[in-house]
């Protein structure tokens, strides 16, 4: 088991990084009922770990016991049927999933499934905890119309479910959601106590950790907990004992793209295009979203940049950011921007060397 | 001769009605000469039976069936006298004017030789001769004379003809009649799989041979029976074969080839799976080419001579163009002309300057739009073809159009030479292109075209792409409760997509062969949307079952890599083990899946 899994706080009050957010979390689910909650901040700040550590501060023990399920549903759409396939995880007493997987039809899902859901309302013998919990991921991807109908579901179901909302952005949640939920913002872990998480699982696995190296792994990570615990344990694969200035092996995926960056730079042409878009292919096929891609790609290109074209480039990474996330193919938009830089990088190259 | 008077005066009162943009052209002649034509609506509506050709043949045709129950007397009702032929007006051209001679036919001369000494040579050798199949395929499709070459080869020859045609389908209430009846319903497959046992076994020898003892008989089979599904087809098949392996008597099979207008059909592709298969089995295939024009415009002007109507020579090459090759189509059509010659012309012409078309060849093409959907059938392009033409690019060497003076202008770097091919729309109406496929196979074919060096071009070329992508990525949104928005941006999208392909594409490279690809993109989204299953799963494993799911990108950027490294130590682990297998277990299931989705790829299209 990764460290990441393994070192998990399991209960709120186990947790070390957010301890006055999980104080707080357990006085508010003493009171038995609970609102429904968004919780949002950036990637591996811990937003996941709290909401579990939360459910099992409702449930007990048997909110562990899971089973993941990756179900087809059939939807009658008036005119026809819809076919989704989607994996959901669920307790008895929760039903977890990331209703924007199945990606424009999210509306779907939730107009449907979580009604389904939450009109089956648990029976308890003792007849308390009378309501069903859904975990909704990534709800910030969620379509303008997923949304509202998910407004609808919360009105009308909210005597028998709670909603717990998981996102990066709130920004991109609509109001009219936000306001029915209680906010819990989870900031990303400052660097002194990434530093602490790191310590104590060193202390665990029982290493020795040279002075600075913790800082080091934290600084590479940009806070966030997650990649800062992965990339520990990666560390301590490639060597161990640790030095301080060990070099932090960088994610295949980043190399990926730092290759295709050198790529770009060699040759500037249709065929070194249609090279590039295999690449990129190679990426996608892997899961890696586009946004991170495109991002990535610029971030390279930058550091091989001249300065004063710069400006320029982080206008058009911008502009086709912009395009792929209206459009639907992301591929046709990091082309385009690939094909943008190599038409100015080529006419800048000509100005300048001739 | 007072009925025809009688039509011609109320031809005039018509024109009476609508003074205004009266045409005077040519089609004031064939008004009044053409009256032999003109039928009352009311006898026009002769019963003709769906379903059964009546081979009128010329007497020297010695006409036979095959009887199927009713077939018989439905013949012994109908059968037309070759006398009365000619001069019964409310007959339709294409039976009418059926070639009389080899001479008539407008197939191709090397064609009908090839038929016509392969049935000679069948005749006049020994029938018992092992080793040759005496079954000849016929292929083209509809309307370019097949039939006729066999018939008019068989009278040539001398020989019988005994044909079967495919019977007219049961429908339901007729069905339902029959078995309360107390009919036995035999499916017309099986008539005609006891029809072919039948010619196996026991040759020709029916009833209605009436005692001509000649000994040259040429059996024809007209179209095959239609098959559902794979079973039947598959039925159909095997009989054919047996047929073919074991038939002594000559046989023409006649296959009307369906062919490139749908090819995503699968029909058209069993069609093609049975040539092959019967051919395999010794049959002979000669297949027709569409007839040309020149040959149409033939055959055209000597109907027109015959029916006394004189249609001018654009005409007639209009018509023959738009028939695309099916002469029993264009003759439809020069009756359907002739019959009416000024209504649909009066509507036309109403929104143009009314000029006659013998002296402005110009304002005809103009109509040649208008034409082809009254007369013509509708072109059609595979897809690739459309591609093809996109991509190539082609277009004048020198814009030849001068320029209008208040025409609006462009900068000089914005202005492209004209296409030498018809605007991209409609080349993507004939190609029944959707908008979405469209894109995709440009986007993944375009780069071969674009030159080494033109690097602008091609951003051009993939920020149109984009464009194209963000208006369907729209439709898409408002998907079912508009349907009318949604298809003016599907074809919006379509036409940024075709057009900025075309118009950024201005220094495409030398023309060469270019194999057009399927878009890998369709296999890369399937593939990444199972992987993405496929990682949700596995890392719930992975974690020990903690109770949450984890994002997709967290897992692809964060999770998956670290294991990989840490794959290594956890070798020895026995955990691990089975997991790996599973992964290996993975890809392979992940190449068969793409495997077969190429497969399904390919059938759609």
């Amino acid at each position: 088991m990764l460290w990441v899994d393994k070192y998990r706080p399991k209960t709120l009050a186990q947790v070390i990084v957010h301890e006055d957010i999980a104080q707080n979390l357990t006085k508010l689910v003493t009171e038995q009922d609970c609102p429904h909650l968004l919780f949002y901040g950036p990637s591996g700040s811990g937003k996941k770990t709290l909401i579990m550590a939360l459910l099992r501060q409702i449930f007990g023990p048997s909110a562990e016991k899971v089973k993941v399920e990756n179900r087809n549903w059939k939807i009658d759409a008036g005119s026809r049927t819809i076919d989704l396939e989607l994996t959901t995880l669920a307790s008895t007493n929760h039903v977890e999933l990331s209703p924007s997987d199945v990606g424009f039809q999210d509306r779907y899902i939730v107009q449907e499934i979580i009604k389904e859901m939450a009109k089956n309302r648990p029976i308890d013998t003792k007849g308390k905890k009378g309501f069903k919990v859904l975990v909704l991921n990534e709800v910030d991807k969620l379509s303008r119309e997923a949304q509202h109908s998910l407004r609808r579901t919360m009105e009308k179901y909210s005597a028998s479910c709670r909603l717990i909302l998981c996102c990066n952005s709130s920004s991109k949640v609509t109001e009219a959601i936000r306001s029915r939920c209680l906010n819990i913002r989870i900031n990303a872990p400052s660097a002194e106590q990434i530093v602490k998480v790191l310590e104590f699982v060193g202390k665990k696995e029982g290493l020795q950790l040279p002075s600075g190296f913790a800082a080091r792994i934290a600084e590479k990570s940009n806070r966030n907990l997650r990649r800062a615990i992965l990339s520990f344990e990666t560390c301590r694969v490639q060597q161990y004992p640790f030095t301080s200035n060990q070099a932090i092996p960088p994610m295949d995926w980043e190399e990926y793209i730092s290759e295709i960056a050198t790529d770009i730079m060699k040759e500037q042409s249709p065929k070194r295009l249609f090279q590039v878009r295999g690449k990129v292919y190679e990426l996608l096929i892997n899961c890696i979203p586009p946004e991170i891609v495109l991002k990535r790609l610029l971030h390279e290109l930058l550091k091989k940049l001249d300065a004063e074209l710069k400006h320029e480039i982080c206008h058009w990474a911008a502009y086709y950011e912009h395009r792929m996330r209206l459009g639907q193919k992301a591929i046709f938009h990091i082309e385009a921007f690939v094909a943008k830089f190599m038409s100015i990088y080529k006419a800048f190259l000509i100005a300048t060397f001739g | 001769m007072g009925k025809r008077n009688n039509i011609v005066i109320s031809s005039s009162d018509d024109e009476d009605y609508e003074p205004s943009s009266r045409l005077t052209r040519s089609y004031q002649k064939p008004k009044s000469t053409s009256s032999l034509t003109r039928t009352n609506p009311s006898r026009a509506k002769k019963p003709r039976l769906p379903g059964f050709r009546l081979t009128k043949q010329s007497s020297n045709v010695d006409e036979m069936r095959l009887a199927f129950r009713d077939f018989d007397e439905v013949l012994n009702g109908f059968k037309v006298s070759a006398g009365s032929r000619r001069s019964n007006p409310k007959e339709l051209w294409v039976d009418k004017h059926k070639p009389s001679s080899l001479e008539e036919l407008a197939v191709n001369k090397k064609k009908v030789e090839e038929v016509k000494s392969w049935f000679e040579e069948r005749l006049m050798t020994p029938k018992d001769e092992v080793g040759r199949s005496s079954v000849l395929i016929l292929s083209g499709q509809a309307g370019v004379g097949k039939s006729a070459t066999v018939h008019l080869i068989a009278s040539k020859i001398g020989a019988q003809l005994c044909e079967w045609n495919t019977p007219t389908p049961t429908i339901w209430q007729e069905h339902v009649h029959n078995s309360s009846a107390g009919m036995k319903y035999t499916s017309k497959l099986d008539e005609f799989e006891n029809f072919v046992e039948r010619v196996r076994k026991y040759g020709l020898i029916s009833s209605s041979l009436n005692g001509n003892s000649k000994s040259s008989i040429i059996l024809v089979i007209d179209d095959l029976p239609v098959t559902n599904g794979r079973s039947a087809f598959e039925r159909l098949q095997r009989c054919l074969v047996l047929l073919v392996r074991s038939t002594r008597v000559p046989t023409a099979i006649l296959v009307t080839d369906y062919g490139n207008a749908d090819s995503s059909d699968l029909t058209a592709r069993w069609l093609e799976e049975l040539q092959l298969t019967l051919e395999s089995a010794g049959a002979s295939k000669v297949a027709f080419n569409p007839i040309t024009n020149n040959s149409i415009k033939k055959t055209l002007s000597r109907i027109c001579r015959q029916e006394l109507c004189n249609v001018a020579a654009e005409e007639i090459d209009l018509i023959a163009r738009a028939s695309g090759g099916d002469i029993r189509h264009a003759i439809t059509s020069l009756q359907l002309f002739c019959l009416k010659p000024n209504v649909e012309l009066d509507l036309s012409s109403s929104n143009s300057t009314p000029s006659c078309p013998k002296e402005n060849a110009n304002v005809l093409n103009e109509f040649s739009g208008g034409f082809s959907s009254q007369y013509g059938r509708d072109e059609t392009l595979t897809l690739f073809h459309a591609l093809g033409k996109f991509l190539h690019n082609k277009r004048d060497t020198e814009n030849v159009v001068a320029l209008d003076q208040n025409a609006f202008r462009v900068g000089e770097k914005f202005s492209r030479l004209p296409f030498k091919m018809d605007s991209p729309e409609k080349i993507l109406c004939q190609a029944h292109g959707q908008s979405r496929p469209i894109t995709d196979f440009l986007h993944e074919n375009v780069l071969d075209f674009v030159s080494d060096e033109a690097m602008d071009d091609a951003w051009a070329v993939a920020s149109y792409l984009g464009d194209a992508d963000l208006l369907l990525a729209t439709s898409r949104r408002t998907l079912n409760r508009h349907s009318e928005i949604e298809n003016v941006l599907q074809s919006a999208a379509a036409s940024v997509a075709v057009r900025g392909v075309l118009y950024g594409n201005f220094h495409p490279s030398p023309s060469r062969w270019h194999a057009i690809r399927k878009p890998k993109l369709w296999q890369i989204e399937q593939s990444s949307s199972h992987n993405q299953n496929e990682m949700l799963r596995q890392r719930f494993m992975e974690d020990g079952g903690s109770s949450s799911l984890s994002e997709v990108s967290v897992i692809a950027t964060e999770y998956r890599p670290v294991l990989k490294w840490v794959g290594y130590r956890k070798a020895r682990d026995v955990e691990t083990h089975e997991s790996e297998d599973e992964s290996v277990k993975r890809m392979s299931i992940d190449e068969e899946e793409s495997e077969i989705s190429d497969d399904d790829d390919i059938e759609d299209w």
